[in-house]
């Protein structure tokens, strides 16, 4: 069976078995729910809910975590109509237009243009993926140790460079990560780096107690400082979809899941800086432009057809290349590794049907997400209204239960609350947390290919930049670099504009 | 009337901390990265084994603290040129947010950190959303604040049990 359609197929009769349904159900609510609620984030979603499919079989695990991960992505787009706080980073630009729609009493039109070009984003994204995944792959297959070294590379320049805020933290927070990393025994001589003697330490530090960490308490304690979410009283007119709303912004929706998608596959980015390009690239093509802002429906929709393209695109590479599109997809392939499926070149060769495995998930997944679109609104308002501080000591008590979980060590929740403190104090510091997931996630590899290169090449550094692939990643790295670097940025913005 | 420009995460730092702030983490993190760096070169080589030392321990560690030194270098440089050295911002005094956040902290440590292994794993996570939620509700004032308690007591109950049940039992994971 090599035939793509065949495998297509064979996807989504290996995925529909075994309850498929019952448990998309559960998990794309339970996403919408953490994705709505301001402080909770689709990565901390994600993370918190691999915990909970230890126990399940991998492909019904892998169905529950995407499904987690479309709707938390989702979902934020509804505090962002209704409250004018985004639920999730990636909802931030749906607030400059949803929130204004919602004042002029048409929130439920807000909500259906979100629900739809959410619905259509993801769709477009699992075609790019389903269409290029696979023979990107096979590209991959390509890729030694001296390219997957560059790919690392890149992937933390890159997150760097641009997930918002200062290039240079960024940089800063992915090296930090990185070091995060070698912790532990290392493969080469199993000698415990950085151990001091400490037989918990010499094992390393787990990934999800990290991440619980960095996401989950770091955020119980921004959400703990920062002012209580004002109550909603928005009455809410229909939030069915309008076909209007779609065929006039048709042009919008494909560029919007174009660039999503390629964001999304470029390591580190993630869907706030899919959601952000999108709209600044529907505001500089519309023809409306003043409306921007104001309550514009092709604002909304650009947004929201972005940040969910992106979702697909953000787990090409790490379905191709093992190296996660965004924050949440760095837990997705943390889970995946855990559950003993080893995404990266060699999926091309194990298991191509995974793929497409992936592609029938998000499908099923984006169906489920446009029925609670449609019906799951007043319940919704209610949930919103959970005061933090009930709320949150029930968050805090489910990190607990994530990071103690996976190895029921109680060493992994000190790591959850010192990797909790580090990420709130580096957040206070406005340091970007996306490169720092990104290192922790991508330190092994890099460690690995960069001293598996040296070994290979004798301690010569010249196919580091010789190899085609490898010089071609190396420029682009360096490139990622540049842009940085404000007199390059501003010389290609004069020009641009001259 | 001109539309304002989109502001975007990729245009830089929308809220920048403060040099002095950056000049502080900075000398943090440079001490970081040289503490990587001694630790790395301490670590053993192992050429016997490897005949080359390429394989050595502490290269990667290494490299990256040479990097984070650097770069903390690079933060510290830029953070004195904005006048991080000569401006000495006032001291904030303590106020609502930071007790909150001490609050939030102490009780998160007290619960993960002392209550959770010795306490069953029920009871401890009822005491900490009851303690919890009853301490941040208390300044809502006097009215019906018996009703918040007694609510705070059986949202904390509730919890303990439902995780137990829901973990233990039915996904049949190890709890603390």
């Amino acid at each position: 069976m090599t035939n793509p359609f065949d495998m297509l197929l064979g996807g989504f009769a290996h995925v529909l078995g075994g309850g498929a349904v019952w448990h998309a159900l559960w998990a794309v609510l339970i996403g919408i729910v953490i994705g709505a609620l301001p402080g909770l984030t689709a990565t901390m979603g994600v993370a918190l809910l691999t915990t909970l499919t230890f126990g399940m079989g991998a492909n019904v695990a892998m169905l529950v975590l995407v499904c987690v991960y479309v709707g938390a992505i989702y979902g934020g787009s509804r505090s962002a109509i209704l409250l004018n706080i985004p639920g999730t980073p990636a909802s931030a630009a749906s607030t400059l237009d949803g929130f204004p729609l919602a004042r002029q009493g048409l929130a439920g039109r807000a909500m259906g243009i979100s629900t739809a070009g959410s619905w259509l984003g993801t769709l477009f994204g699992t075609l790019i993926l389903a269409l290029f995944a696979p023979s990107f792959g096979e590209f991959a297959l390509q890729f030694g140790s001296y390219e997957m070294f560059w790919v690392a590379m890149f992937g933390i320049i890159i997150a760097g460079s641009l997930s918002g805020g200062d290039p240079l933290k960024g940089y800063i927070a992915g090296f930090i990560g990185l070091f995060v990393a070698t912790i532990g025994q290392e493969t080469n001589h199993a000698y415990a780096r950085f151990a001091f003697g400490n037989g918990d330490l010499a094992g390393g530090l787990g990934l999800l107690p990290v991440l619980v960490g960095v996401f989950g308490v770091a955020e119980v304690l921004s959400a703990m400082r920062g002012p209580a979410v004002k109550a909603v009283s928005s009455k809410i007119d229909s939030v069915i979809p309008r076909i209007r709303d779609i065929t006039m912004y048709w042009r919008t929706i494909l560029r919007s899941g174009a660039l999503g998608t390629f964001i999304g596959a470029m390591p580190g980015l993630g869907e706030d800086i899919a959601a952000w390009t999108s709209y600044a690239a529907a505001k500089r093509a519309s023809a409306e432009r003043e409306k921007f802002g104001k309550g514009s429906v092709e604002g909304l929709m650009a947004a929201e057809t972005g940040e969910s393209a992106c979702v697909p695109g953000a787990i090409i590479p790490v379905l191709t290349l093992a190296v996660p599109g965004s924050a949440p997809a760095a837990v997705l392939m943390a889970a995946m590794m855990i559950h003993g499926l080893n995404p990266g070149p060699m999926l091309a060769i194990t298991s191509p049907e995974f793929i497409y495995q992936i592609v029938a998930m998000l499908v099923i997944a984006d169906m489920v997400k446009l029925f609670y679109g449609l019906v799951l609104v007043k319940p919704l308002l209610w949930i919103l209204l959970i005061p933090r501080a009930r709320l949150m000591p029930v968050v805090f008590v489910l990190c607990t239960v994530g990071a103690f979980a996976i190895t029921s060590r109680l060493f992994d929740i000190w790591v959850m609350l010192g990797a909790g403190v580090v990420g709130f104090i580096l957040r206070e510091l406005r340091f970007p947390m996306a490169p720092l997931v990104l290192g922790i996630v991508l330190g092994d590899l890099l460690d690995k290919n960069l001293l598996r290169g040296l070994v290979l090449s004798g301690g010569d550094l010249s196919p580091f930049f010789t190899r085609p692939i490898s010089m071609g990643l190396c420029v682009l790295t360096l490139l990622a670099a540049a842009w940085s670097i404000p007199g390059v940025t501003a010389l290609f913005r004069r020009r641009a504009v001259a | 009337m001109s539309t304002p420009d989109v502001v975007t995460p990729l245009d830089g730092e929308k809220a920048p901390a403060s040099p002095r702030a950056d000049l502080v983490t900075a000398a943090v993190l440079f001490a970081l990265g040289i503490a990587i760096m001694a630790q790395a070169w301490s670590m053993p080589r192992f050429v016997e084994q490897s005949g080359t030392g390429l394989t050595a321990p502490g290269i990667v560690p290494g490299f990256y603290g040479a990097m984070i030194a650097l770069l903390a270098g690079v933060l510290g440089l830029r953070a004195v040129r904005r006048g991080g050295w000569a401006v000495h911002a006032p001291r904030r005094a303590a106020n609502g947010d930071g007790r909150q956040l001490l609050t939030a902290a102490v009780l998160g440590v007290v619960y993960a950190g002392v209550l959770v292994g010795r306490v069953p794993f029920w009871l401890a996570s009822a005491l900490f959303v009851f303690a919890f939620t009853t301490v941040f509700e208390w300044d809502q004032g006097p009215e019906r604040r018996v009703r918040r308690v007694v609510e705070a007591a059986l949202v904390g109950l509730g919890t303990g049990l439902a995780v137990t049940l829901v973990f233990e039992k039915l996904f049949l994971l190890r709890l603390p």
